[in-house]
């Protein structure tokens, strides 16, 4: 399937008939052109964007708020999920305590980042940590559980010390799922940051859009929506390359590579 | 309960958070040395607020030592939270809103004008459109939806004081709540009878084919105020110095923006996305420097008529003196 070159060409050929039923359902009046402008407008609208100072600088926002955001969650998901999870008092403790803040969506947590932190770049954060630390922390749980016994045993009748045995037993096997937490936190961490603005007026994508909406200029806010979907996607695929990177030695990653 | 480590952690986070949130509040008023101030007002992105974009251009507020940031946010929502805990200054918000938050118990305080309708009927920058010719007038409305951007609002509000004047049953008007962008598309597409809107979505609804209905801002009463700038209690009584400044600049911008529409025109390419045409086109709101106090109090009455409010505000303590 991997190595077949149809499927490429498929992807390139459906990307290219949503782009071409974009141009020509408003074109044929299917749906109003005054609500979903043709995709040339739309593009015409984001070329326009591209050369504006603020548009860059809004994307520099949002990136900001992303990486920021992410990266204190990933450091105190993983950090608090080895020491959870390798102490079990510890993990059995906080339990109950997870399972009840995890499913709180970070999006109700907006009026107390309005109350804390007014628009600014804290509101974003404790949106964006909030809900990304959580795919990071139970990831890493899932992990250090995982550490297979005798691997651990045999690490003990070695006399490896604790932090030896972090480093070559419970590590290796955390990292596989730390790095998917990783990948579903960078996801999830961009959806914030833009709700955060499209919803707070935090600076960034998000409150280009808000404003785009509240000026009623439809092409430019769809343009912006655009931007926001590819940067979706450049950071999955981002994530992917470093996932294959970081796990090149991880025999899942071995045996996708032979096949 | 047990006593689990990540809700300590939690609790550390907050108390931190909270550490942050009130030392960002003291250096928002404070002078920084050479008796500049910085002062953050919460705004919407919309054209109501151009004479404080222009303001700040024309250098109105740092000539009197006030170093202006302008922080925008969807509807309004963050804005009187905001100055309430302090992380504004002061806020922009509608006549309306600012009397229920004080029937609420919220400690505000108006500072300066902010946006007035025109006066003119079947001329002013808000009015009810409907695509349908069987409604004619405000009366017609009866028994049917009509959108507004927050239920139990100026919008409601006022539109039933239209239906009232020619001679309608406003409480058998229904009302829907939609976002004013919104309401163009639900207009055309028959999901409502009529939509209350304002500038540039009046414009876009009546080239797209709706008629204008009734000016619900200038049925409601003459010449009146609709949105006001203000700050929290506590700012006015520990920096008298500030807020006076404040207000002297808005009344200057205020003035200026009313005296020079083409310049207000021009700002709000600044600050809103809105199509030069449409920009050029657009009936603009009056920027009068005095609040209009009687309509604040017709607002008042119609509050409390409509149930928005269970007590008759108090106009005197939230209009400054």
């Amino acid at each position: 399937m991997r190595s077949g070159r149809s499927p490429r060409w498929l992807g390139v050929a459906g990307l290219a008939g949503f782009l071409a039923l974009g141009e020509v359902a408003p074109r044929i009046g299917l749906v109003s052109e005054r609500y979903l402008p043709p995709t040339s407008r739309i593009a015409t609208a984001l070329a326009d964007e591209l050369g504006q100072p603020s548009f860059w600088a809004a994307l520099g926002d949002t990136l900001e708020g992303w990486a920021i955001g992410l990266t204190l969650a990933v450091v105190g998901g993983v950090g608090l999920g080895l020491l959870i999870g390798s102490v079990p008092a510890l993990r059995a403790a906080t339990a109950s305590t997870i399972e009840f803040l995890r499913p709180i969506p970070s999006v109700a947590l907006i009026p107390l980042a309005v109350l804390l932190f007014g628009t600014d770049l804290r509101s974003k954060l404790l949106l964006v940590v909030y809900a990304a630390f959580w795919q990071v922390l139970i990831q890493v749980l899932h992990g250090v559980q995982d550490v297979d016994p005798v691997a651990m045993d045999t690490a003990h009748s070695y006399r490896l010390g604790r932090l030896a045995r972090v480093r070559h037993v419970v590590w290796p096997t955390t990292l596989p799922y730390a790095v998917t937490g990783f990948r579903l936190a960078a996801a999830v961490a961009l959806v914030l940051a833009i709700t955060a603005e499209l919803i707070i007026g935090s600076p960034g994508l998000g409150r280009e859009i808000a404003v785009a909406q509240t000026s009623g200029a439809v092409p430019a806010m769809y343009a912006l929506v655009v931007v926001a979907g590819l940067l979706g996607v450049a950071v999955n695929l981002a994530a992917r390359a470093l996932e294959r990177r970081l796990l090149a030695w991880h025999p899942s990653a071995r045996r996708e590579a032979a096949a | 309960m047990r006593r689990p480590l990540v809700s300590l952690v939690a609790l550390a986070l907050l108390a931190a958070a909270a550490g942050c949130g009130s030392s960002g509040d003291d250096n928002g008023g404070q002078a920084s040395g050479g008796g500049t101030k910085q002062v953050k007002v919460g705004v919407i992105p919309i054209l109501d607020v151009a004479p404080i974009y222009l303001g700040k251009e024309k250098g109105f507020f740092s000539k009197r030592g006030i170093e202006l940031t302008l922080e925008t946010g969807q509807g309004g929502a963050a804005i009187v939270p905001g100055v309430v805990s302090g992380q504004f200054q002061f806020g922009f918000s509608n006549v309306t809103s600012l009397l229920i938050a004080q029937s609420r118990g919220l400690a505000l305080k108006v500072v300066a004008n902010g946006v007035a309708s025109t006066g003119e009927d079947k001329a002013d920058y808000s009015g009810i459109v409907a695509t349908d010719d069987a409604i004619k007038t405000a009366a017609d409305l009866e028994g049917r939806q009509v959108s507004v951007n927050t239920l139990k609002n100026i919008g409601d509000s006022t539109i039933r004081a239209s239906v009232r004047k020619a001679g309608g049953d406003p409480s058998t008007v229904k009302f829907v709540e939609l976002a004013f962008p919104d309401m163009p598309a639900a207009l055309e597409a028959g999901r409502v009878d009529a939509v209350w809107v304002v500038e540039p979505f009046l414009s876009a609804t009546l080239g797209a084919g709706g008629h204008l209905v009734a000016s619900n801002y200038v049925d409601t009463a003459p010449d009146l105020t609709v949105a006001l700038y203000f700050t929290s209690e506590q700012l006015a009584k520990d920096d008298p110095d500030l807020v006076g400044k404040f207000t002297e600049a808005m009344g200057e911008s205020l003035a200026y923006a009313d005296a020079h529409p083409d310049e207000a025109r021009q700002v709000l390419t600044s600050y809103t996305q809105i199509d030069e045409a449409v920009i050029q086109k657009l009936v603009l709101p009056k920027w009068p420097a005095d609040i209009n106090r009687e309509s604040v109090e017709t607002l008042a009455t119609l509050a409390v008529q409509d149930g928005l409010v269970t007590e008759q505000p108090d106009v005197a303590a939230l209009l400054p003196s």
